[in-house]
């Protein structure tokens, strides 16, 4: 026993010693923080890879791309350093999403492309070349945070031969989707199952012409009120859901892909970018229809906002990480990979000119579904903006929490925006106070 | 003969409770050598079409670096054991064999840290290991677990009971406070540290929110936090998990199975405390 | 050496072995719980600095959130069905289990192996086993319940699954404890025709007392600290449904850099837990004495 744990302590001491990370000669060495899992994950280390053989072994730079879990956990790190100043653990480049755009807004480390635009004037002629829609989504109080580089948006999927069977057709409105509980009532399936949470509800919002908070959704500066209460949006669509409720073709839960792939299912609402996932899981089973976001009522426009995440950057005060970094979030953002990462997951291709080769062209002519999601970008208001609050990931769980609350509870429209009310802008208010 | 029957009764309840008991890790296992294809079936089957089928075993080490993570989690369970136990034998035995100013409240300082449930301090600490730059660190993650009051109770208790003529025979043959602690007392007390020792490193491999806390990279984390990063937010690679988790238990059965005897028996001391 | 230094030596050398110890639970325990304390009152910005003196407002503001009241909600619930279910399910397969037979070494097996089953492994099994489509459970027995997916029944499936992680240690020592009741007490109880019920209700039972005082402390603290489940599989959700204090804090502290907020969560959930051990102990004295 004791010549073990002699033996184990020996290993211990020896291994602690051995350096982690191996830096390499003279090269620049940049580390990525990355969300994407399962087939996008597996296509952007393949980019990586490429990257490093190609243009990293030309310029001296090497990058090491860490899974940091989903973009909430990966927010989360970002956060938790940012706060403890311990930013050299930060890494180079970072896909970002919408919950920590505030903070990276406000960091002192942050390597901004309005930044980098300021170092180096001559990258704007890359800036431009971005979709304007994608690239807006990421422009915060003026300040451009980074490039598009996972653009999605969301759409509805339904079970084209359910449908078919009872020659409905794709849901356009909510009550669209009312509609079709008698038709399928008691066969066991759920018609739809949804959770509105910051993004959908305020893309909902956003139909009927109303901000979820003020300060144009948070993006001219910091939200404090909710902007959709005296012009009555939001209690109009706290009654389109309880309506929808009471019909019985709403199951009050987020609703899972794999119900609707098993056919449990028949409507769900969800990011363009599973598309290919979902549609090679379904197989042959049933056929798969795409529509556009469903609007709230006849009388709203369509439309749904970006959604996704961008690649920002760090400023570790080495020029050559800097330029290293932006020699990646250029040729992630570029037109080669990003053609080639929209047509094999389902999100938008983010440059211009992917969306006009012909790789994307190609596949569009072959599955239009692709194009529903790049068809409905062109159809939303430009008013419509995604949500950008201090308090994120405390906002977005509360809008679950308090519309699931309003449903189960019974509670009229006019209480639950009450409900909603006071949870939002409390938080808004508590973040106000500790962070000026 | 009623007897006879009542015992087989009995054994049958309980043998049918053990196996419902262990039906989690059989599923885990069995899950573990399915297809993608198998999951989306209906209705769901147990057994696999194949046991031959080992790919989502080779996924999970092509998405975790496994090996690396149980050497991690056997660096970190080790080093943080040896020092919790070191502290508070040093400790023990201060309270046990001299008597000093203050002793009382100390004790009662140290003995108080067991009213302060390490979950409650997590975001405190984080702070702390954050600013002392410990962050994705071997010692980051195992230094808030240092500190053994129960442990430390456990081993006074022990050092009261040895005889005390011992310690006189020892420094009268010259031995200093030092070596009769490493020499004479820790050596009597081996079956205790060991089972203590295995208590804290039991305790070290299973944990999970801290060192999810204070590690960064695919490379410093734990067996425990780094299975996890196998789920995705679609999160339907089932069979990935489930292999991953196969693979993630087989060490914590060994050592099960090796040490059993002395874990119950690590049960029993910590009954008297 | 003389003996003057020697007992020098000997009044600081005490100071000098306890030194490791304290300094880590000064550091790592006091310090923590001070700033939390410190934290709960002030005004403390997203980088952890204190901006301003804050007085009880931060703690009327928890209060007032819905999300508070359902986080004590389901503490409790987590506290006050867990503990009991899994030490009744435990003191009863254990005391089954004390007679040595062939079988034995298979049962105390198959019980106390949940004890070295990490948290997250049996937590991701059951995200499976669990899972309203592609899970077992729901095909197994003939339900279509949404588990971890509803918030009717989110709560139910944590509570099985903690139930589970707490049989092995508490069944082991359980088990230990009944073995080691003195034979000749029970023996010569059972030749003066006490029957196998009122020996297990008037002797052995009395005996264990400490061992389940013991165990019913740990598992209340631990219950009240439930967290990993929770984090790995449901968020808190669906609906808050399985919201609990330590993931309220978790969330507060670390996804959304409310420090003062977190240390306000922390101070009651200490509190909470501080109050039910003084409780046991103030019941568990009287039954002993009893």
């Amino acid at each position: 026993m004791k010549r073990m744990f002699s033996l184990v302590l020996t290993l211990c001491l020896l291994l602690s010693a051995a350096p982690v990370a191996l830096s390499e000669g003279n090269a620049t060495h940049i580390v990525l923080w990355h969300s994407m899992s399962e087939n996008a994950g597996a296509l952007l280390t393949s980019y990586i890879d490429t990257f490093n053989a190609t243009i990293g072994a030309e310029k001296g730079i090497t990058v090491e791309a860490v899974f940091q879990g989903t973009y909430a956990e990966s927010v989360q790190k970002m956060n938790s350093m940012l706060s403890t100043g311990t930013v050299a653990d930060l890494p180079d480049v970072m896909q970002l999403d919408a919950t920590g755009k505030t903070a990276y807004l406000t960091a002192d480390c942050a390597y901004s492309v309005t930044r980098a635009m300021e170092e180096h004037p001559e990258i704007a002629e890359t800036v431009a070349e971005m979709l304007p829609p994608a690239l807006n989504n990421w422009n915060l109080a003026g300040t451009q945070l980074g490039l598009p580089f996972a653009t999605s948006t969301t759409l509805t999927y339904y079970n084209k031969t359910a449908l078919d069977s009872v020659s409905a057709a794709a849901p356009d409105t909510l009550s669209d989707i009312a509609d079709l509980a008698p038709l399928f009532a008691g066969d066991g399936r759920i018609v739809y199952a949804a959770l509105p949470n910051t993004p959908t509800l305020a893309n909902w919002l956003g139909q009927l012409g109303s901000y979820l908070v003020n300060e144009k959704n948070g993006n001219e500066g910091n939200a404090t009120q909710l902007d959709c209460l005296e012009n009555g949006a939001l209690v109009a669509f706290l009654t389109q859901w309880r309506a929808l409720y009471q019909s019985g073709a709403l199951s009050n839960t987020a609703g899972s892909t794999d119900a609707f792939v098993a056919g449990q299912q028949l409507i769900m609402t969800g990011s363009s970018s599973n598309i290919a996932s979902v549609l090679e899981k379904v197989g042959d089973s049933f056929e798969v229809g795409i529509a556009p976001y469903p609007r709230v009522s006849q009388d709203a426009s369509y439309g749904a906002s970006v959604n996704g995440s961008c690649l920002v950057m760090f400023d570790h005060a080495d020029a050559s990480r800097k330029s290293a970094a932006w020699e990646l979030v250029r040729y992630l953002t570029g037109k080669d990979i990003q053609s080639d990462f929209a047509s094999r997951t389902g999100y938008l291709p983010s440059h211009m000119a992917a969306s006009e080769s012909e790789a994307w062209q190609a596949l569009i002519a072959a599955q239009p579904a692709y194009d529903v999601g790049f068809a409905q970008l062109k159809n939303t208001p430009d008013a419509m903006r995604s949500v950008t609050v201090g308090p994120a990931a405390d906002f977005y769980y509360s809008i679950q929490n308090d519309i699931s609350d309003f449903l189960e509870e019974n509670m009229l429209p006019e209480e639950g925006a009450e409900l909603m009310a006071d949870d939002l802008e409390g938080l808004l208010h508590q973040y106000a106070l500790a962070n000026p | 003969m009623k007897r006879k029957a009542l015992y087989f009764l009995s054994d049958l309840i309980v043998l049918c409770m053990g196996l419902l008991v262990f039906f989690p890790i059989v599923y885990g296992f069995l899950g573990a050598f399915k297809a993608p294809s198998e999951f989306a079936k209906q209705p769901p089957a147990l057994f696999p079409e194949s046991f031959r089928n080992l790919a989502n075993f080779a996924e999970v080490f092509r998405l975790i670096p496994l090996p690396r993570l149980f050497l991690n989690s056997l660096i970190v369970a080790c080093f943080s054991a040896l020092v919790r136990i070191a502290c508070a034998a040093l400790a023990a035995y201060a309270f046990a064999c001299f008597s000093f100013r203050g002793k009382h409240v100390l004790f009662l300082i140290l003995l108080g840290t067991m009213m302060l449930p390490p979950e409650t301090l997590t975001i405190g600490n984080y702070r702390t290991v954050a600013r002392l730059g410990l962050l994705d660190t071997y010692l980051g993650i195992s230094i808030v677990s240092f500190v053994g009051a129960s442990q430390m109770f456990m081993l006074r208790q022990a050092f009261l009971q040895t005889d005390p003529e011992l310690q006189d025979a020892a420094f009268l043959d010259g031995c200093g406070d030092m070596s009769y602690l490493l020499r004479i007392l820790l050596p009597m007390n081996l079956p205790i540290l060991t089972t203590l020792f295995l208590q804290a490193f039991v305790a070290q491999w299973n944990a999970y929110l801290w060192p999810l806390l204070v590690t960064n990279t695919p490379g410093m984390r734990t067996v425990q936090v780094g299975i996890t990063m196998l789920t995705t937010v679609e999160g339907t690679n089932y069979e990935t998990i489930l292999a991953g988790v196969s693979l993630a238990l087989i060490p914590s059965f060994l050592l099960f199975f090796l040490l059993r005897n002395r874990m119950t028996g690590s049960m029993k001391n910590g009954s008297l405390a | 050496m003389s003996a003057v230094t020697r007992r020098a030596r000997r009044t600081l050398l005490p100071y000098l072995l306890l030194s490791p110890m304290l300094l880590f639970a000064a550091g790592f325990v006091y310090f923590p719980f001070l700033e939390s304390a410190i934290h709960a009152v002030s005004i403390v910005n997203a980088r952890g600095e204190i901006t301003g003196f804050a007085g009880l407002s931060q703690f009327q503001y928890l209060f007032s959130r819905r999300e508070f009241g359902i986080a004590i909600r389901n503490t409790l619930k987590l506290t006050l069905i867990n503990v009991p279910i899994t030490l009744c399910l435990t003191l009863t397969l254990s005391y089954l289990c004390i007679r040595r037979r062939t079988l034995s070494p298979l049962l105390e097996g198959l019980f106390a192996l949940p004890m070295v089953v990490a948290m997250s492994s049996i937590t991701l099994i059951a995200k499976v086993l669990f899972n309203p489509t592609v899970g077992f459970i729901n095909h197994a027995l003939h339900l279509s319940l949404g588990w971890f997916e509803d918030r009717h029944t989110a709560m139910a499936g944590i509570l099985i699954l903690t139930v589970w992680m707490g049989i092995g240690f508490n069944f082991l020592l359980f088990l230990a404890a009944f073995r080691d009741l003195d034979a000749g007490v029970l023996a010569a109880a059972a030749l003066d025709g006490a029957s196998r019920g009122r020996l297990l209700v008037s002797i052995q039972l009395p005996l264990m007392l400490p061992t389940i005082f013991y165990v019913l402390c740990t598992n209340m603290i631990q219950a009240m600290m439930t967290n990993g489940p929770i984090l790995i599989l449901t968020q808190g959700g669906p609906s808050r449904a399985t919201t609990t204090l330590i993931y309220m804090m978790y969330t507060a502290g670390y996804a959304s850099s409310n420090y003062s907020m977190a240390a306000c969560i922390s101070l009651v959930t200490f509190a909470l837990t501080f109050l039910f051990t003084a409780l046991l102990f103030r019941r568990d004295r009287k039954a002993v004495v009893e």
